[in-house]
């Protein structure tokens, strides 16, 4: 199967019950995406397609051909990071990181549908995403933040 | 000076033993007394980067994904290791069938008991044994080219178990004619355990007022992200194993012990770590099964926890039946605290219990604690941050606000009129003073306490209940010896730490350049901390018992200042002044003081580096004794608010404010983050989060992260936390103490008392799930018709 992943195209050769999940960090050997709960249940596989969040855990790899599959590797560039990721470092909104890449590609689709998003819509799009080591409110600030930013140079533009 | 040729000068040995204390445990320890301790950094020393709210140095590679944990780690033609697992709770395997699992396409090897060297063993139990004695017990494993393909093989293995009775609760286990759960027995010898002081007689003969109640608290689940773990590489006779891990030098030494290897052919690396919290103390089942089967294949092998071992054999946080008499003078002083602790720990672990709090967080002269431990055919239970501390505090300051309304008392009061002004088991003082009353106080003010009582107590009948609640903590922080670090300056004047610790995500890696940097007078962004490996890095512990910042800080402080003296001295000549006219200062080494030409004969670290040329300057520090006539405590205490729906039970946390006295902070930003994360966690303790054993099956029922619940982003209140400014030099010359595990311990008492507050009820178990919460609203219907 062909994967398009972060803007190029991948051959994938694996069977069709093989998840994006897997196929990413197996095949393509993009660790960034974790594998956590393999059941919908933790937020931390979180990447895009075509823009939307999804769980890659819960989505087979070959249902996604033809469209754009976006993982933490494909935001920001080294150097250039993107304002979700800065905002994560500036605020310590991790702490082990597990989940984080997950939390940075669920706030990155939140603030694109969003861009000035009220708490509890930060909470609502935010809550399938877990975090043992308890930054919640440090997650909450650093989007504030982003979304600030983001704005405040989409004004500038 | 003469001395004969030949003969050693003699002089005390730097060799001593010093008591070290672990989790709440205390033992006494050979340390080494360094050959100089710098002079303590007191509260108001001049210091510019430590204390500074500094982002982690880690935090760009978290961010961006490029942070490599060991479940990332692939190595080419490396194999997939899948652990088999009974589901019975007790029994005896007869046969284990493994023709079909090696017939699974991509099996490459199996291992079963029989294909172990004899005696290997992981904590102290015979690995894959015959006998097993809880759902979830490791009994063979699987390799194969896939991980998909491993999983599939496990499946296929078939197990012959000749079952057994068994037990999964306290109760069970201990009933009349109760099955034998193992072979050790039901009980712990010796029981109960029990620790006294004072006339407890006497105690309740002087009291105006004693209440009795009965406090239970559930079995929690670590629930890390990342799951125990590992990836085994040989290269002829040496080992390399990539662990998730709290302690690479103890996973190390049970590597080379279980295969019989010199240490120094054994190497463990942890760069980046997703949560530990207590459970990932050293080697594990995965461990060795990753480097046996990589060393019988020649190829890397990984082997990861599924999230169903993770949340069923992963370690817990042990249950505890508290059943507590406080006893008082009318004005609220203690006069007898009295408790007796079922305690069933799983099949083994070690005895951790509530008690130790009951003697420690308030001033009572007569205590008597007898605790019971248990074994039940369920995991063993492992440390889980504040082990025995998180539990007695539910019970323990449950009781007091239930006293505080015998007395008719304000529950800040009573415990303000309980304060401890010392450690009362050893009579020690606390080495920082004791400045709980100032935790009470600021946070109390901020929280807006007595506001808060009044406005609560009027709440209408109808709709949702606000209630606020506070609890108080008290936990040994002191960290110790051994630990050792080395800062090696670089040839363009940067400089490199290095020291066996690791970063749970604690900042570790972040907080000790801040301490290396101020020591050496270098610019922070000059200094990287090297850890996480044995290979590269000299010893130091593992990372429990929030020992981290108070053992290694002092470590690196010393290695930073011994580089920076004979940086100094080399400078010194380069600059034709002595040593000790020189200063050094983000990055600059210039004359003391404000005279003419200062500037002028500055040198930077890389222009005295380069003069250096190769020649390369190394500092060594190692953390000295603790001092032996103080207890080091980091105290605290926190107020909640909630609202309760008493139609559907539901509990929400409006608000916390937690007050902490860690002595010296020295990066707020990430203080404030690990105080936060505690409470968190701590109210996952107090409202959702237990264990679920089937009693009849003798098998765990929410072994996942649905079933299991952990806070989300939603179940966040707003939280104020924040350390008291200061120092403690008493407890080592940079004045820090730990902080990872207090702010755990007062999250769940604080909310069930605000619960307790709101709706005017008794509650006396945890988690606070709706239906308990309706069960205590029931029983006051019940008690009040």
């Amino acid at each position: 199967m062909r994967l398009r992943v972060n803007g190029r195209d991948h051959d994938v050769a694996c069977p069709d019950h093989v998840t994006l999940l897997d196929a990413l960090r197996d095949e393509l050997h993009l660790t960034g995406t974790k594998l956590v709960c393999d059941r919908g249940e933790c937020g931390a596989c979180t990447v895009l397609l075509d823009g939307q969040p999804v769980y890659s855990c819960l989505t087979l790899a070959a249902a996604c051909e033809g469209q754009a599959i976006t993982t933490i590797e494909g935001i920001g560039a080294p150097g250039s990071h993107h304002a979700v990721q800065s905002a994560f470092a500036r605020h310590d909104a991790a702490q082990c990181g597990f989940c984080t890449p997950g939390q940075v590609l669920a706030a990155v689709a939140l603030l694109r549908q969003i861009p000035a998003p009220t708490d509890a819509e930060i909470v609502a799009a935010m809550s399938g995403n877990l975090c043992r080591c308890g930054t919640y409110p440090r997650i909450l600030d650093a989007i504030r933040g982003a979304a600030a930013e983001l704005r405040a140079a989409g004004a500038g533009a | 000076m003469k001395r004969r040729k030949g003969a050693a000068p003699t002089r005390p040995s730097r060799f001593v033993r010093t008591l070290v204390e672990i989790e709440g445990r205390e033992e006494t320890r050979v340390v080494e007394i360094p050959d100089f301790e710098p002079a303590p950094w007191k509260a108001d020393a001049a210091l510019t980067i430590v204390g500074r709210a500094t982002p982690r140095f880690d935090a760009v590679e978290k961010s961006t994904g490029r942070a490599r944990y060991t479940a990332d780690v692939q190595l080419p033609g490396m194999l997939h290791a899948a652990i088999v697992r009974s589901h019975q709770p007790h029994g005896c395997i007869t046969a284990v069938d493994v023709d079909a699992a090696r017939a699974v396409p991509g099996v490459v090897d199996v291992l079963t008991g029989a294909d172990l060297p004899a005696g290997m063993s992981v904590g102290g139990r015979k690995m894959f044994d015959r006998t097993v004695e809880y759902a979830g017990q490791p009994v063979a494993a699987v390799c194969a080219a896939s991980a998909e393909a491993a999983r599939r093989g496990a499946a296929a293995v078939r197990l012959t178990i000749e079952a057994a009775g068994f037990a999964v609760t306290f109760a069970d286990a201990t009933a009349p004619g109760a099955p034998r759960v193992r072979a050790g027995g039901n009980v712990a010898p010796h029981a109960p355990f029990i620790q006294e002081r004072g006339n407890m007689a006497r105690g309740l003969r002087q009291a105006d007022v004693t209440i009795s109640r009965e406090y239970r608290t559930p079995v929690a689940l670590h629930s890390a992200l990342e799951p125990h773990g590992a990836v085994a590489e040989w290269t002829d006779d040496r080992l390399t194993v990539w662990e998730s891990t709290q302690g690479i030098f103890r996973t190390r030494e049970q590597l080379g012990a279980a295969l019989r290897l010199p240490l120094n052919r054994v190497r463990v690396i942890c760069e980046h770590m997703g949560g530990g919290f207590g459970a990932k103390n050293g080697m594990g089942t995965h461990t060795l099964v990753a480097a046996l089967f990589a060393r019988r294949s020649g190829r890397p092998v990984r082997c990861l926890n599924d999230r169903e071992a993770e949340q069923t054999d992963a370690g817990n946080r042990n249950a505890t039946v508290q059943r507590v008499t406080l006893a008082a003078k009318r004005d609220g002083r203690l006069t007898a605290i009295l408790v007796e602790a079922d305690v069933p720990l799983g099949v083994g672990g070690w005895e951790s219990g509530p008690a130790k709090i009951y003697h420690e967080l308030y001033r009572c002269p007569n205590v008597r604690t007898a605790e019971t431990f248990g074994y039940i055919n369920a995991a063993a239970m492992s440390a889980f941050r504040a082990p025995g501390h998180a539990e007695g505090a539910f019970g323990l300051e449950r009781a007091m606000d239930t006293l505080a309304g015998a007395l008719d008392m304000d529950p800040l009061a009573l415990r303000m009129k309980n304060l401890a002004a010392r450690d009362q088991e050893k009579g020690r003082p606390y080495s920082g003073g004791s400045r709980l009353a100032e935790c009470y106080r600021d946070g109390a003010k901020r929280f807006g306490w007595t506001r808060a009582r009044r406005a609560n107590s009027a709440t209408a009948t109808t709709g949702a209940r606000r209630g606020v609640g506070m609890a108080a903590q008290i936990w040994g922080t002191g960290g110790g010896p051994p630990a050792y670090a080395l800062v090696r300056l670089n040839a363009d004047g940067t400089a490199d730490v290095l020291t066996g610790t690791q970063d749970l995500g604690t900042g570790s890696r972040t907080i000790l350049a801040q301490v290396a940097a101020e020591a050496l007078g270098a610019r922070l962004a000059d200094v990287q901390v090297i850890l996480g490996d044995t290979e590269r890095t000299p010893y130091t512990g593992n990372s429990w018992g929030s020992m981290t910042t108070p053992s290694v800080s002092p470590a690196v402080r010393m290695a930073a200042e011994d580089a920076r003296r004979q940086l100094l001295e080399a400078a010194a000549g380069m600059m034709g002044v002595s040593p000790d006219r020189l200063e050094a200062r983000g990055g600059t080494i210039r004359v003391k003081g404000k005279g003419r030409g200062r500037n002028a004969r500055a040198m930077s670290f890389a222009a005295v580096a380069e003069q250096l040329g190769d020649v390369m300057i190394i500092g060594r520090g190692s953390r000295g004794p603790n001092a032996p006539h103080a207890a080091v405590v980091t105290v605290g205490a926190q107020f909640a608010e909630v609202e309760v729906d008493p139609g559907t039970g539901v509990v929400r946390v409006l608000r916390i404010v937690a007050v902490h006295d860690a002595g010296r902070v020295i990066n707020p930003l990430l203080a404030g983050s690990q105080l936060q994360g505690g409470i968190l966690q701590g109210l996952g303790y107090a409202l959702f989060e237990e264990r679920v054993m089937d009693r009849r099956l003798g098998v765990p029922l929410n072994p996942t992260l649905h079933d299991y619940k952990v806070p989300t982003m939603a179940d966040a209140p707003s939280i104020d936390a924040r350390c008291l400014d200061g120092s403690d030099s008493t407890a080592n010359h940079v004045g820090a103490r730990g902080l990872a595990e207090p702010p755990i311990i007062p999250t769940a008492p604080a909310i069930a008392n605000a619960v307790a507050n709101a709706l005017g009820v008794e509650v006396d178990e945890i988690p606070l799930t709706p239906w308990r919460v309706l069960a205590a609203l029931a029983r006051r219907v019940g008690t009040d018709s």
